[in-house]
């Protein structure tokens, strides 16, 4: 019953991994992307996982967190450079040689990174449509 | 746990059979949560609703797993590791949700026509009217 459970589960997975390739070879933006392969990668750490309760050893569950780990990095990470795209007034390249300026001057200088997507939103000219309360 | 405790009162094999039963169960739970994750990502129309499909094998997809791993182990000492497992992937994904939603909707990666109500286009709308709320704003 668990060889078939077994393998019922590793075919579920496959099954869900092919989708989501299909989702990173489709995928109109990167977001759309970066979430694919962020699932993706789950599966990998859950066939491990299927492997580890099947066979009963303990071999892949340091591989499990580091799967987990890495998904939530690279997915941080891209989510973070596709927000700061060409429409912000971000840093052009961070290789260049800084211009000192005084830390203690908020607003005066125009290549701060701005935590507040909200500025970069209003400044962008984006005003959204207001949907009546029902 | 009681039928667990009666499994164990009646004999080790039925115990043993239980649990593998258990286990079973567990594991196909969690490969159909793959799935439906996958024939989300395929089927749902924009980047929030896709969202919403590929956190299920993140959350309870790996609870299931990690819990037929405990379950097939048999050990106390595993089940913390495992646990871990599950805990770091339960504290990251809000994080890299919401950032990657973050980063959708900033992009206007979202399909209007489907929202029934944006309850964020009225913050947006009210600091994009009060000029004085945010002193990065009057830069330019």
């Amino acid at each position: 019953m668990l060889e078939i459970a077994y393998w019922i589960t590793q075919a579920l997975l496959a099954i869900g991994a092919l989708c989501a390739v299909y989702r990173v070879f489709r995928g109109p933006s990167v977001l759309d992307r970066v979430i694919s392969v962020d699932v993706i990668l789950i599966i990998v750490g859950s066939v491990m996982l299927t492997d580890m309760a099947f066979r009963r050893h303990q071999d892949f569950i340091l591989f499990v967190v580091i799967t987990a780990m890495i998904g939530f990095l690279g997915a941080v990470a891209i989510a973070r450079y596709v927000a700061a795209g060409p429409h912000q007034n971000a840093p052009e390249d961070a290789t260049a040689p800084v211009p000192i300026v005084e830390p203690a001057a908020p607003g005066a200088s125009a290549a701060d990174e701005s935590t507040s997507w909200f500025a970069a939103l209003t400044k962008s000219g984006f005003v959204p449509k207001k949907e009546d309360k029902q | 746990m009681t039928f667990i405790l009666a499994a164990a009162a009646s004999g080790g094999s039925t115990l043993d059979a239980v649990l593998d039963g258990t286990a079973a169960v567990f594991l196909v739970v969690g490969g159909l949560m793959s799935l439906a994750a996958g024939i989300g990502l395929v089927r749902f129309p924009d980047l929030h609703s896709r969202m919403h499909a590929a956190t299920k094998p993140q959350v309870l997809g790996l609870l299931m797993l990690v819990l037929a791993v405990c379950i097939m182990w048999r050990s106390w000492v595993w089940v913390a590791v495992a646990l871990l497992a599950w805990g770091l992937m339960i504290l990251t994904a809000p994080v890299s949700a919401h950032v990657v939603g973050r980063a959708g909707y900033r992009t206007k990666h979202l399909r209007r026509d489907l929202l029934t109500d944006d309850e964020l286009a009225t913050a947006v709308d009210r600091l994009s009217r009060e000029k004085g709320v945010r002193r990065e704003l009057n830069s330019d």
